[in-house]
């Protein structure tokens, strides 16, 4: 980062900057020279993000090492001294971690629910998006439509979803019993209350999905569609010829920031269930949140929790690059 | 770059230098006596943790009325909702900077607060005003290691709270004073009436009546031991469990319990509710009670032992950091006065902590607060320790798989009680 | 689908049918709670959980006008649009730079800065807070917008780096080569001529910048304690409690912020149509 502060050269030999072979001695030199656009391109972005998130990420890592917690981290609050008692105790929060019972439990929900939330996004959002991408009549009547639920905060989307849910006073349990049928406690039973929450993540999720695969639709040369019915293509060859690779670029990159984005996606769970009933619907995250967070703070705990769900998800980055390498993407 | 780097530098240095202020600083300043209070100076920032809609204005009104008599010191109100407040305090106050000077504490955040160093320790100050006035109930909730941390506020409990017009079509003039007869007037309710007969809140709170009634408890501080899985407990259990088999009580929603318990009393639709004074001014806007004289508040029924609802409320504590502890000690002072708390008791049914507000004609007017002061009188205070808080989310999830089926009392005990034994290591 | 190939735009009235029978149905499902909230609003104050389903009660404006007059709306309203904009012009900015160098600059370190910006998300922000909030106090940002839209910027550069660069990507480095070849400075190129070749792409994330500040709550609610610095989301939190819940204002404030974040989405649509069409990729 220090670099992007280097003289920038003259304007006109940046403007071969790429191509230009220089002879000047030493290859940080060299690499300086080349590649300063770059780096001051990339510059503001790095220096934000390593201290605001590498420094507390470098911290807890220590912190999930130690035994602290808010009571014997040392301190001095006006007359109030509390000495630093806390310790170095090595693995063990993580080994306290995943040997409880309950870890496996809610890893398994966690993978879940992110598997099946970044697949309906995924599907459905792709399939809106072809269709708008069709010259049809309302065309942008619809695209706004469905674009809605974006626009709606998702803390006030998950208090209108409860409100829709609620088991005695909620509309869709109304109609339900207009229709003659019983009223369903969605939220009360482990298995109804799995599935509302990630219909309301799905709801939520799809406009954004779209949007991506509609912006990567509209990158798609229209020559390539018009060359494939010249050759007698039917739509569906079409689709799988033309329109998922053109869109593989845009797709790898939702579907993997999806993936993470689900895997700690705190307030929909948070709000519209509170991880009840009993814990049924708790992530890891919010799990997490609770665990350290309620009462006097557990922050090594809550480290080594961070830590793990970090890892994880580096693990499923890490496959998922292999995966598309192997492909003969060029990530 | 290097504006970063020079900004980075500034503000540890800040960081250390507010770090140092904090340490010296205040400490001189605390109990030396002011001889004329109208002097002291300062701005305050009070986070209050009321409705901000019907009980605020009671509040900013006294403040009006504070710094009219301390013409020095000026009172930032900030209304912080409740169930955020405890957090954000603790995320501010660990850090030093952005906590306020006074906080409107839970009477079970007081504990954990002091335990953690967070506040100013008040005997001696100007900020308890002759303490021996307070009920001892909210005043031991106050008590952190023989330290006074903070003066009762308001204080409340659990009543059972009543539609008379369903009762009596049931045959009931009188509410139940028993868990058995409380069953048996729900049942006739739900038979005789179009409405259900008790509307039952899925919250760990509201489970501790029916403990205490059976002589249960979660905790026995003075020998340090989790009692929560005592027989009592699993009688207290069985019977709320019998209370919905039975159809006493109508399968209770475990998501926006509280709402739906509520709306079921307000719109005539169940009879009878557990809840506390805070409820009295929602309940009074639902339809059925448009007639206030159809509500009736009852002491909680008793169980095979006793009649019990815990102690609730809210104190007033000042953060150690503060840089007007002068001025926040006279603030407290002034707001837990048997003048401001009789004005809080009149305009919003809260009840006072000191002896003497109830001798005071306005509060005595009040039907309200006149009802709850013999209730006040049977409330058990809880176990104050700095991890009360955390007791409540287990024994929830319990309540909540009982309510599904998931548990039988005697399970969902034995798992709460696992879980205690997690967060209290050293307990036995 | 039928196997007869037609020409592009036109298909049979069957499929037609179809499409639109398939596009209502996805309308109909996302707009439900969303009229649900608009009727909701309209409903008096403590009508929203009763024990009738009615669809028009008591109809009127009456909480459009308490959030109007009787709470802090205007403030939240104007501290959420300056972090909201100030959040999507910098985020959108920085965004395309990062995604554009790694697109086509092959300097070292190319490939990891991507990564490293997407382990920065992996990491749990609900147990980020307590060290961020130390960190802003001890920046002095602790109630300040900018500070507010550099914690925002934690969150949506990554993900908008990581789209614009895939969007990037689809724009063929053939243009960049004619750019520099007319004399433009990289950045130039950049600048005026693939950016604009990458509207589509821009406008998902300007939009995603924007309402990842809009809708944020978390770090909105723990950095912004003062009164006058909070944002609508902070706001509307005091019109929901544990035990008591108004809404009538937490409805109608939600509608009016909903408006907002739908005009700036009618803004930026235009630009997901243009883009890559006709003949602006033949270099």
């Amino acid at each position: 980062m220090a670099v992007s502060t280097g003289q920038p050269p003259a304007a006109g030999e940046s403007a071969r900057g790429r191509s230009r072979r220089h002879d000047s001695p030493g290859r940080l030199r060299r690499a300086l020279s080349s590649h300063w656009y770059a780096w001051a391109m990339i510059a503001p972005v790095a220096v934000v993000m390593l201290v605001l998130i590498g420094w507390p990420l470098a911290r807890g890592v220590y912190l999930s090492l130690t035994d602290a917690t808010e009571a014997n981290m040392g301190r001095t609050i006006g007359v109030n001294v509390i000495p630093s008692t806390y310790e170095f105790v090595g693995l063990d929060n993580y080994l306290q971690i995943l040997t409880s019972g309950l870890f496996w439990d809610k890893v398994l929900w966690t993978v879940t629910w992110t598997v099946a939330c970044v697949g309906l996004h995924y599907g459905i959002g792709l399939g809106l998006a072809v269709m708008l991408n069709r010259e049809l009549r309302l065309r942008s009547l619809y695209r706004v439509l469905l674009i809605l639920p974006w626009a709606v905060p998702a803390f006030v989307a998950a208090f209108i979803w409860r409100y829709l849910y609620n088991s005695d006073y909620g509309v869709i349990n109304g109609f339900l019993k207009v229709a003659g049928l019983s009223g369903v406690g969605w939220l009360d039973d482990p298995v109804t209350a799995k599935i509302a929450v990630i219909a309301v993540n799905v709801w939520i999720g799809v406009p954004f999905m779209m949007v991506a695969m509609l912006g990567g639709l509209q990158s798609i040369p229209a020559e390539l569609y018009e060359a494939a019915e010249v050759d007698g293509a039917s739509s569906w060859q079409r689709f799988k010829a033309i329109t998922l690779p053109g869109l593989r670029q845009v797709s790898t990159t939702v579907v993997l920031l999806g993936t993470i984005w689900t895997f700690n996606m705190f307030p929909i769970i948070f709000l519209v269930t509170r991880g009840g009933p009993g814990s049924e619907t708790e992530i890891l995250v919010t799990y997490a949140f609770r665990e350290a967070f309620t009462g006097i703070r557990n922050y090594s705990g809550s480290a080594a929790w961070g830590v793990i769900i970090l890892a994880m998800l580096v693990v499923l980055a890490v496959g998922y690059r292999r995966t598309l390498r192997s492909q003969g993407d060029p990530w | 770059m290097r504006r970063l780097l020079a900004a980075v530098a500034v503000a540890a240095l800040t960081l250390t230098a507010t770090a140092c202020g904090g340490g010296g600083g205040e400490a001189a300043a605390p109990t030396a006596s002011v001889t004329d209070p109208a002097k002291i100076t300062g701005e305050l920032t009070w986070w209050d943790t009321t409705r901000p809609d019907s009980e605020g204005p009671t509040f900013q009104a006294l403040i009006k009325e504070f710094e009219a008599q301390y013409p020095g010191i000026k009172v930032k109100y900030v209304n912080v909702p409740s169930d955020q407040a405890q957090n954000q305090f603790q995320t501010a106050a660990q850090a030093g900077t952005g906590a306020p000077d006074v906080i409107r504490s839970e009477v079970a955040w007081t504990p954990q607060f002091a335990s953690l160093g967070y506040l100013q320790p008040l005997d001696g100050t100007r900020a308890v005003d002759d303490g021996s006035d307070f009920l001892s109930g909210p005043l031991s909730s106050t008590k952190y290691n023989d330290k006074t941390y903070a003066v009762p506020q308001v204080t409340d409990t659990l009543a059972l709270i009543y539609n008379r017009r369903l009762l009596k079509e049931a045959g009931h003039e009188e509410p139940p004073r028993t868990v058995a007869e409380l069953k048996q007037a729900a049942l006739n309710v739900k038979d005789k009436t179009d409405a259900d007969g008790l509307a039952l809140n899925v919250d760990s709170y509201f489970l501790l009546p029916f403990m205490y009634g059976e002589g249960g408890d979660l905790l026995d501080v003075q020998s340090k031991k989790i009692v929560v899985n005592s027989p009592a407990n699993v009688k207290a259990i069985e019977t709320v469990a019998d209370l919905i088999n039975s159809g006493a009580a109508p399968k209770p929603a475990t998501t926006d319990s509280y709402a739906n318990a509520m709306t079921a009393l307000k719109e005539g639709k169940a009879a009878m509710i557990y809840n506390g004074p805070w409820a009295l001014s929602e309940i009074y806007q639902g339809k059925e009670f448009k007639d206030r004289s159809n509500l009736g508040i009852a002491p909680v029924p008793a169980g095979s032992v006793k009649a019990g609802a815990p102690t609730g409320g809210w104190n007033l504590a000042i953060y150690a950091g503060s840089k007007n502890i002068p001025a926040a000690y006279e603030f407290v002072r002034f707001m837990t006065t048997v003048k401001a708390q009789a004005k809080i008791a009149k305009e919003i049914s809260l009840l006072p902590t000191r002896t003497s507000a109830y001798a005071d004609p306005a509060v005595q007017d009040n039907p309200d607060v006149a009802v709850f002061k013999p209730i006040m009188d049977t409330a058990v205070p809880r176990p104050w320790i700095p991890e009360g808080g955390q007791l409540f989310q287990p024994l929830l999830e319990g309540y909540q798989s009982l309510v599904g089926g998931q548990a039988t009392p005697a399970d969902m005990l034995k798992k709460v009680d696992e879980q205690y034994h997690g967060i209290m290591k050293d307990w036995s | 689908m039928t196997p007869v190939t037609r020409p592009r735009g036109e298909r049979g009235p069957l499929a037609s049918i179809g499409l639109h029978a398939g596009l209502l149905i996805a309308v109909a499902i996302s707009l439900f709670p969303v009229v649900w909230l608009v009727l909701t609003s309209l409903k008096p104050r403590d009508s929203w959980l009763s024990a009738e389903l009615q669809l028009f009660n008591d109809s009127s404006l009456d909480n459009y006008a308490r959030v109007l007059t009787s709470t802090q709306f205007p403030q939240w309203l104007l501290n959420s649009v300056l972090t909201a904009g100030l959040t999507m012009v910098l985020g959108v900015f920085l965004a395309a730079t990062t995604g554009y160098a790694v697109s086509r600059f092959r300097f070292p370190g190319h490939r990891s800065v991507m990564w490293l910006l997407l382990i920065t998300q992996m990491f749990p922000v609900a147990i980020l807070i307590v060290p961020l909030y130390n960190l802003m106090a001890g920046l002095g940002l602790l109630n300040q917008i900018p500070g507010l839209v550099i914690a925002y910027m934690t969150i949506a550069v990554p993900f908008c780096a990581w789209m614009m660069k895939s969007y990037f990507d689809t724009v063929p480095v053939e243009i960049d080569q004619a750019a520099m070849v007319d004399g433009l400075t990289p950045f130039g190129t950049f600048w005026r001529v693939v950016l604009p070749l990458a509207r589509p792409g821009i406008a998902v994330t300007a939009f995603y910048c924007f309402m990842t500040a809009w809708g944020e709550v978390g770090y909105a609610t723990v950095f912004m304690s003062q009164e006058d610095k909070r944002t609508l989301g902070v706001g509307l939190q005091q019109f929901v409690g544990q035990h008591w819940s108004d809404w009538g204002l937490m409805t109608a404030s939600a509608v009016l912020i909903a408006i907002p974040a739908g005009a700036v989405f009618l803004l930026v649509q235009r630009h997901l149509i243009t883009g890559l069409t006709a003949g602006a990729t033949k270099a």
